[in-house]
């Protein structure tokens, strides 16, 4: 390779790609797979704004582009930035956005019964149908709702989210965890619970502490997604 | 067409060896051939609550290594001729076996019997895997108590990992008493925890232990715990049967009694 088509610039945010002006686009396209295939390791799991350099492209174009950085590599491109706007400030501030609403308004459901030793993950906020068992885990960066009883450990907004909640039909966890609040469940034994605990109920971080309420309207308004 | 069935709960001591030989005998006895596999390497002794210790000769380590042949390591049951077991080596350890040796042997014995038992060992390591590799089904036993049911709800998950569809569980060992007083947790308890098919409710009754120790399982005797069992028996071969009422009777006198114990 003589010259270097594609240069590729980082910060924590996100990637400025310098481009070059002459080459066909598909010969450039073909370029920067490479490129991201060899750095794909550098790159793995990462969720980036990305802004183009050199080249006129069209929107189209700049899609082909992003859809080849993330077939290469595990590099999730989370929105393009027009030129001119490459400051490190300004893409944290619109990544950090992006994560955040990612997180908490979209969601994903879960069939089945968590059970004692299992644990589910997810990027965004997670909708079980199905009881969570004692001894199971759920780690999510958005809001959990239980369609069932709660008895497990629950961590919402794993990502950093103080705002995430929790909601169960049956709620008796054995701990929650909102962002870095942790509550933990009374010393009572958990099959006396059963009895008193069958109104659904959300659980949500105020000062680092978790509280516990029934749910009601006045609840619901007060939640920000 | 023959169906193997693990007999399996996580915790030790809940009842899976006098599960697997009250269950195995009542096939029996239900005209079903049957053969029982002893895969607790090591900790051998479903030959000995069956009566048969002094009959063996091969057991399963051998089969799998070529010393014998698998007819020669079967022993034949002393008082149901359609009833065999393979014991386990008492001088090896769990890793003497692996999975996949495991699904040829049972594999083998398919054409032979029409229900294969599986008496697993404690525990989700390698005993486990083996015990789970071959099998259909499951019946998961458990007692009231929360460290079994904690335990048995573990081994739920992992069977569903492992593809084991059809789980049944056993609550073993119940006290109707202490459910009345609201000391133990009863079978809906238990079943709203598990949230599995509940197969069987064995009360806690001397008899278990005295067949136990008589190497005479008590399955369909006269005792509530043996008719519990062929219950379960009835329920495996797919019939409907109505659950025992588990409730110790006695008049009015006999609970002022047991109010003042």
């Amino acid at each position: 390779m003589g010259q270097q088509t594609v240069v590729i610039k980082s910060n924590r945010y996100g990637i400025t790609l310098f481009l070059d002006k002459h080459i066909p686009f598909k010969d450039l396209l073909h370029d920067i797979s490479e490129k991201f295939r060899a750095s794909s390791k550098f790159f793995k799991g990462a969720q980036m704004a990305i802004a183009m350099e050199g080249r006129n492209l069209s929107r189209e174009e700049q899609i082909k582009i992003v859809q080849a950085i993330q077939e290469s590599s595990s590099l999730e491109i989370l929105c393009i930035f027009e030129q001119d706007t490459l400051e490190e400030s300004y893409m944290k501030q619109a990544v950090e956005e992006k994560l955040k609403e990612q997180d908490a308004s979209n969601g994903r459901f879960y069939k089945g019964t968590l059970r004692s030793g299992q644990v589910l993950e997810s990027e965004t906020s997670i909708i079980i149908l199905g009881d969570v068992n004692p001894g199971a885990t759920v780690v999510s960066k958005g809001n959990v709702v239980v369609l069932g009883a709660l008895k497990g450990t629950i961590h919402a907004g794993a990502a950093g989210n103080e705002r995430a909640f929790v909601v169960a039909l049956h709620m008796m966890p054995v701990q929650i965890k909102i962002a870095d609040a942790i509550g933990r469940s009374d010393d009572q034994p958990a099959y006396l619970k059963r009895r008193h605990a069958s109104e659904p109920k959300i659980a949500y971080a105020e000062d680092g502490k978790i509280y516990m309420e029934l749910i009601t309207k006045e609840v619901i308004n007060d939640i920000r997604i | 067409m023959s169906e193997v069935i693990v007999i399996t709960s996580g915790k030790g001591g809940v009842g899976k060896t006098t599960t697997t030989a009250n269950v195995g005998t009542g096939l029996a006895k239900l005209n079903k051939k049957v053969v029982l596999i002893d895969t607790d390497i090591g900790l051998r002794n479903l030959d000995v609550v069956m009566g048969l210790e002094n009959r063996i000769v091969y057991n399963l380590v051998d089969v799998v290594e070529g010393n014998c042949r698998i007819k020669q390591a079967l022993i034949k049951d002393k008082r149901y001729p359609n009833l065999y077991l393979l014991p386990s080596a008492q001088t090896r350890d769990k890793t003497a076996v692996n999975p996949e040796q495991m699904i040829k042997l049972i594999d083998e014995l398919r054409e032979e019997f029409d229900y294969i038992l599986l008496d697993c060992p404690a525990g989700i390591e390698q005993g486990f895997k083996n015990a789970i590799a071959a099998a259909d089904r499951a019946l998961i036993v458990t007692t009231p108590e929360v460290s079994a049911i904690r335990d048995a709800d573990r081994i739920i998950g992992l069977l569903e990992a492992n593809e084991i569809k059809k789980s049944e569980l056993i609550v073993n060992r119940i006290r109707m008493d202490m459910v009345e007083s609201g000391n133990m947790m009863s079978m809906d308890d238990v079943v709203e925890i598990l949230a599995i098919d509940l197969i069987g409710a064995v009360p806690d009754d001397e008899s278990v232990v005295i067949s136990t120790n008589q190497g005479e399982p008590c399955v369909g005797d006269g005792s509530l715990a043996g008719q519990a069992y062929m219950n379960i028996c009835h329920r495996v071969l797919g019939e409907e049967v109505a659950f025992l009422d588990l409730k110790i009777k006695g008049g009015f006198f006999e609970k002022l009694k047991r109010l003042f114990k």
